[in-house]
């Protein structure tokens, strides 16, 4: 597999399989560089970028700060809560 | 993207420059369909006593604002708008519950937006919502504002029909980050609306979540002589050159640049920002003696006008300026008036007081100052003086590169989820924030000596490190 296609695995092994279903963007970079330890952070980035635009990957905001998930996991759009600005 | 045949509806050469009324969705009668007498007998589907005690003070008030809206709203009737007609009423009940109850309705985040944007959309739900059903989804669309917030009455004119047509009609002009924000909508008419913000008004989404915020800026040389710098043009340059950052969330957390054109701070740069750029000079206040003079005469009014209107006594440059001046740097000798460079801090005083006598000087840049934040995790916190001095001039590749991306590296990098610059800096201290700069420690980070002791040598900046010679030490230094 080439290099990005790794990433993708990684990225989709690591939200899919870990206990939350919604995670920071530094957190899912540490998963994805336990795989790939050279992965960088952009590198990462803009994968996991192509995937949201994919609609494999979600976005899941509180307004204030951002989290992402593999579509369809976990909470979705009726049910949340949280606070910020 | 875009819809088939549509893609270049912004594009000025295919279609020209467009005006309201090729874009307007509201004709005038409707936009002004109701009238006073009906305001007075209108009544909120909802009752809302509690509110209305608050209409009774002496301030304008947004009940009263959102009833007009609500009536408006009635009678255009449902089918010319795309969302819910009452959302303003329910709006209004929901309110006069919590109210009631001294709790919220509100349900906060989601997966909202439009494709591919990380951002600029922020999920908002009500818990009540068979009995507020028109507010069922309450989502929040943030408009990059423009540089230095100048609009056209055509452009806000077709803002406001697109936040009435798909969304409450109720706006929030500006949001504290400086967008333009529709307060309201529900997700089905999330990529409308961006279709025709991004149609009708050439305009983006701004800034939330974990991303770059829109960045702001003052209205600088555009119409301010104080300006040292384009402040319009470095927000416009950066915000294009960071798109990816503004719409794709990777950072720790929010993080905002402001812009400030002097230090006057009209867009409290330095409170309100991660990374904020004011500016400054590094030559001589320029002086016309001629013009101090009539200033002393009472010839020209002080702050540029801004204390007519009532009886201030004659001017006293004395006690006006020289003695106001924070480093007492300034002199007047009743003939003349000196200033010793060196000493001022740039305060602004002398010359927003005397606009006509004392410029800015001439070889202009910006401060740049990190850290701002509001309190969230830990308490709020002014930025700190990082680079005294950068010139600032298109396309910025002395800040970009010798700042920006080595400030987005290291908090990337280092950052820990939901930690603002300000508090890494805090954390792992002045003297690591320089080393990754790449800058010399400065007196001018230092606020007053003794008092925030952030630097600390390192063995291999001491010469000889930490081990001496003993006996070369006794020879000199004897118990
Ligand atoms: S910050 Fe300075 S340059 Fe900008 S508008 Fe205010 S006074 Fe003018
Ligand atoms: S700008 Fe402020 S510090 Fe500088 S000379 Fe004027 S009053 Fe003094």
């Amino acid at each position: 597999m080439g290099r990005e296609e790794d990433i993708r695995q990684a990225i989709l092994d690591y939200g899919s399989k870990g206990a939350k279903s919604k995670f920071y963007f530094k957190d899912m970079l540490a998963g994805v560089k336990k795989v790939i330890p050279d992965a960088g952070a952009s590198e990462v980035k803009n994968v996991a970028s192509k995937m949201v635009a994919e609609g494999v990957m979600e976005y899941f905001s509180t307004g204030s700060s951002t989290m992402y998930g593999v579509k369809g996991r976990g909470i979705s759009v009726e049910k949340s809560g949280d606070s910020g600005g | 993207m875009g819809i088939p045949g549509q893609e270049k509806l912004w594009d000025k050469e295919e279609k020209g420059h467009r005006t309201y009324n090729d874009v307007r969705i509201f004709t005038d009668d409707q936009l002004n369909n109701y009238t006073e007498e009906e305001l007075k007998n209108f009544k909120n589907k909802h009752d809302i006593p509690m509110l209305e005690e608050l209409e009774k003070g002496p301030w304008p008030s947004f009940v009263s604002d959102l009833k007009r809206e609500a009536l408006h709203r009635r009678k255009l009737g449902k089918d010319n708008l795309m969302i819910e007609q009452d959302v303003a009423e329910d709006l209004l009940g929901l309110m006069e519950l919590s109210y009631k109850e001294g709790e919220t309705h509100w349900k906060h985040g989601g997966i909202v937006g439009v494709l591919g944007y990380g951002g600029g959309v922020i999920g908002r739900y009500c818990d009540q919502q068979q009995k507020f059903p028109a507010i069922a989804h309450f989502h929040t669309v943030r408009v990059a504002q423009p540089g230095g917030k100048f609009y056209t009455t055509d452009y806000l004119r077709t803002f406001c029909d697109i936040a009435e047509y798909r969304g409450s009609g109720i706006t929030n002009l500006h949001g504290s980050t400086g967008d333009m924000v529709i307060l309201g909508t529900f997700t089905d008419q999330l990529e409308p609306i961006f279709f025709d913000l991004t149609h009708d008004l050439g305009v983006d989404l701004g800034g939330s979540g974990s991303n770059l915020r829109t960045p702001s800026d003052c209205i600088g040389p555009a119409r301010c002589e104080f300006a040292c710098y384009d402040t319009l043009d470095m927000c416009y340059n950066l915000t294009m050159t960071y798109q990816d950052e503004l719409h794709r969330p990777a950072f720790p957390y929010k993080f905002k640049f402001k812009f400030d054109g002097c230090p006057n701070g009209c867009v409290a740069s330095i409170a309100r920002s991660d990374m904020a750029f004011i500016g400054t000079w590094k030559d001589d206040i320029r002086i016309n003696q001629d013009a101090v003079q009539e200033y002393v005469a009472n010839k020209i009014p002080r702050d540029g006008g801004g204390m007519s209107g009532k009886d201030w006594g004659k001017f006293d440059i004395q006690a006006e300026v020289i003695d106001l001046c924070p480093t007492k740097c300034m002199n007047w000798d009743g003939k003349k008036l000196t200033i010793n460079n060196a000493e001022c801090n740039r305060c602004m005083h002398c010359i927003n007081t005397m606009p006509e006598a004392l410029r800015i000087g001439k070889d202009t840049g910006v401060s740049i100052l990190l850290g701002a934040k509001a309190p969230i995790l830990e308490g709020a916190q002014m930025s700190v003086l990082t680079i005294p001095f950068a010139y600032a001039k298109n396309p910025y590749d002395n800040i970009k590169n010798g700042v920006i991306s080595k400030i987005f590296d290291w908090w990337i990098e280092e950052g820990k989820n939901r930690e603002r610059l300000g508090e890494l800096i805090q954390r792992m201290g002045l003297k690591t924030l320089i080393e990754v700069l790449g800058i010399p420690a400065m007196p001018q980070m230092v606020k007053e000596p003794r008092s925030n002791p952030y630097v600390f040598f390192k063995e291999e900046e001491v010469p000889g490190g930490w081990t001496r010679d003993i006996n070369d030490y006794r020879s000199r230094h004897p118990r």
